[in-house]
């Protein structure tokens, strides 16, 4: 048995809400926290005396105190300055977010400046708090989930995320990995399995092989930038359009207004999915040019409700076909269809998957806490050495490195297991060549614009020779966490050499000591019940 | 840890760069696909990194981290026929020490290939094309002449010179109904 301050908890870190788990005398529990609530909305709000507040308590911040408060935070993380859901989140989120160095992105909070990792670690610290309330001592290590498709640099700034907040990451683990051996475990079943993961923010589709011990994943397909919080932006535009029309003022040009229409959209979501329709009504949403507050009103019908949002239902099959086919199957050749994620309880949903798959989808699983408690599953057995259940996971993305004329070449093809490594030869280009820069990418296109770059390594301290004379091995590794490692060694001497690793968006070492201080500095307020 | 499973991690470690995929996953040459498969969860239930995750860092921990890269690089080999009869002839040919690690073409040499298969010179191509177009038709004579034609421009090609063969034969089937 494990020391008491030995344990390590499962954290399901979600676009929405996050959900922490333990394995308790032999039992997976869902840790709620003081207020009984077994999720907690993934929001960081800076009161104004410097303390933070995180969860349900700080959502109902998102509208007066706008500014000050974070939500959908794991939308940025990882990601660069110059991408498109960066651009939309700065068109429709009220906090500030700016760009900091070599690309990366910052959140402005007065005169605070904060990277990605760092909000989600006050995330992190909270749930990390729930279980030490809950236990009564302190816990240093977890497992900490992502979706995934999640690529290389997004699994770093997570991990870096664990880091800060004063955890020790035993593993980034795949959601739907997770679910399945939540699903699985200790069942003694063999079946192929689709884990289905519509998330707050993100999609993943999951084919496994499971057996006594084993959770083998076949294949994972995903997309980054489909999930709930899509669902509730069609809402919101149909609402805004309406409003338009009628009153002629567009709500979307106020940010106060915006929040609020966010909010009574994913209302309106939840509502029409538990009784078939909605009403909406939001009081004094803005004045008019005479300065008469005006009210929000709508009625939303399930029948509207689906034609607004089945283009994006069709995506998550396309993606569906994609996983199916890499695990060289078809939808008959499954024996069970597990849905995860608050979506997923939609009716449309439900019907379009059951459909799909043309069976019904397994009942008694929680969308909401399977993540979780499969994150405390594997917490736990990565901590007892007599563990007898083994995950064989996958890397989602192919990784590559970029060659001549901005092409890539794939070194790596998605839905390899891991860990695995592969090595190259690369020769000097010219006389005494003191460096070798390789660009590394990860995506499925042979154009290096369309791939994610993960960053730019540069060899130094071999030989010098003449052009073409000396030889410098490359290995490319991803580790178990799905995280790439570059290292390389020159062939002749054998003699490794120095790797300079400049992943554009990340933390140095330094950047994350110093976030480490200042999370260990901060106070988390402690809120109040969700009404 | 058992004595014995290290005594025996750290001997295969010592000689995993002379194993080809076959006797890394402790299997035969004519193993068939659910053998492949039973002997991956065989060997990944004895080295997964998981089982060790509480061992301290070192050369064990190292050895069985390389491995187990080893035994999934084995497995995405073998499970796929099209890679696994490659690999099987790379390593039963005389090269075998070069081939133990299976690499595949990279994309450029593909295109390569699939540039060598119509052709690299445009007359080649050209002439090349046209024979495909007299096979099509059934044209065998002429489509003879067409491949040889392009054979002029490519001496090496060895698609060229396949069509030309398979041209020759038809030819010759065609006259026998005749």
């Amino acid at each position: 048995m494990a020391e008491p301050g030995d344990i390590a908890i499962g954290i399901d870190l979600g676009t929405s809400y996050s959900c922490v788990s333990i394995i308790e005398s032999g039992k997976t529990t869902v840790i709620p926290n003081e207020w009984g609530e077994r999720t907690h909305a993934s929001v960081v709000s800076f009161l104004e005396d410097g303390t933070v507040l995180v969860g349900n308590s700080a959502k109902r911040n998102i509208i007066t105190n706008a500014d000050n408060t974070v939500y959908s935070a794991k939308r940025l993380i990882g990601r660069f300055y110059f991408s498109d859901e960066v651009k939309k989140a700065q068109a429709v989120m009220p906090y500030k977010i700016i760009e900091g160095e070599n690309n990366s992105v910052r959140i402005q909070i007065r005169e605070n400046v904060y990277s990605l990792p760092e909000i989600s670690a006050l995330v992190l610290k909270e749930m990390k708090a729930i279980v030490e309330n809950y236990l009564g001592h302190e816990v240093k290590k977890a497992v900490v989930t992502v979706p995934a498709y999640f690529n290389d640099n997004q699994r770093q700034a997570t991990k870096d995320a664990g880091r800060i907040a004063g955890l020790e990451v035993l593993r980034i683990l795949n959601e739907p990995t997770a679910a399945a051996l939540a699903y699985g475990f200790g069942k003694d079943i063999t079946q192929k399995i689709a884990v289905y993961d519509l998330g707050g923010g993100t999609f993943d589709i999951s084919i496994l092989e499971i057996g006594k011990d084993v959770f083998e994943v076949l294949s994972t397909a995903g997309d980054t930038y489909l999930g709930g919080d899509d669902f509730d932006d069609r809402i919101m535009t149909w609402l805004a359009e309406g409003f338009l029309k009628q009153n002629g003022i567009d709500l979307r040009l106020n940010k106060y207004c915006l929040q609020m229409l966010k909010e009574a959209s994913e209302r309106a979501k939840i509502d029409v999915g538990r009784d078939a329709s909605a009403k909406i009504h939001v009081e004094g949403i803005c004045q008019d040019p005479n300065g008469k507050v005006m009210n929000l009103d709508a009625t939303l019908s399930e029948a509207e409700f689906n034609r607004m949002v089945m283009d994006l239902v069709q995506r998550t099959f396309k993606v569906c076909d994609e996983a199916l086919q890499s695990a060289k199957m078809t939808a008959q050749d499954l024996d069970a269809v597990i849905l995860v994620g608050g979506p997923t309880r939609l009716p449309i949903i439900r019907t379009s998957v059951k459909h799909y798959f043309g069976r019904d989808v397994m009942a008694g699983i929680d969308p909401d806490e399977v993540v979780a408690m499969g994150a405390a599953i594997q917490a736990n057995s990565l901590q007892d050495a007599k563990s007898e259940h083994y995950l064989l996971d996958v890397t989602p993305l192919t990784l590559r490195v970029g060659t001549v004329g901005g092409y890539t070449d794939k070194i790596i093809d998605k839905n390899t297991p891991i860990p695995i490594e592969r090595s190259k030869s690369y020769t000097t280009n010219r006389d005494g060549q003191e460096r070798v820069k390789i660009r590394v990418y990860q995506g499925e296109a042979n154009k290096a614009a369309e791939c994610e770059m993960l960053g730019e390594f540069e060899f130094s301290g071999f030989r010098i020779g003449y052009r073409g004379e000396v030889r410098i091995e490359v290995t490319f590794e991803i580790d178990t966490n799905g995280i790439v490692n570059v290292t390389a060694a020159d062939v002749e001497t054998g003699q490794k050499t120095s790797c300079t690793i400049r992943l554009s968006s990340g933390l140095t070492e330094d950047m994350i000591k110093a976030a480490q201080e200042k999370n260990s500095r901060t106070t988390l307020a402690r809120g109040e019940a969700a009404a | 840890m058992d004595e014995a499973f290290e005594i025996e991690a750290q001997a295969l470690a010592q000689v995993l760069d002379e194993l080809d995929y076959f006797q890394v996953l402790k299997i035969g040459q004519n193993a068939s696909p659910p053998d492949i498969k039973s002997a991956y969860y065989r060997e990944s239930r004895a080295y997964h990194p998981d089982r060790f995750s509480t061992l301290p860092a070192g050369d064990l921990k190292e050895n069985i981290g390389r491995i187990y890269k080893r035994i999934n690089e084995a497995y995405v080999c073998l499970r796929d026929d099209t890679k696994r009869t490659k690999y099987l002839a790379d390593v039963l040919g005389p090269e075998r020490q070069k081939k133990l690690r299976f690499v595949e073409a990279s994309e450029q040499e593909l295109k390569k290939e699939k540039e060598q298969e119509v052709g690299t010179t445009p007359q080649g191509r050209k002439f090349y094309m046209a024979g495909l177009t007299d096979m099509a038709a059934q044209r065998f004579a002429s489509a003879e002449r067409n491949f040889k034609m392009a054979l002029t421009y490519e001496p090496n090609n060895p698609n060229f010179k396949a069509k030309r063969d398979e041209a020759g034969k038809l030819i010759k089937n065609d006259m026998s109904i005749r």
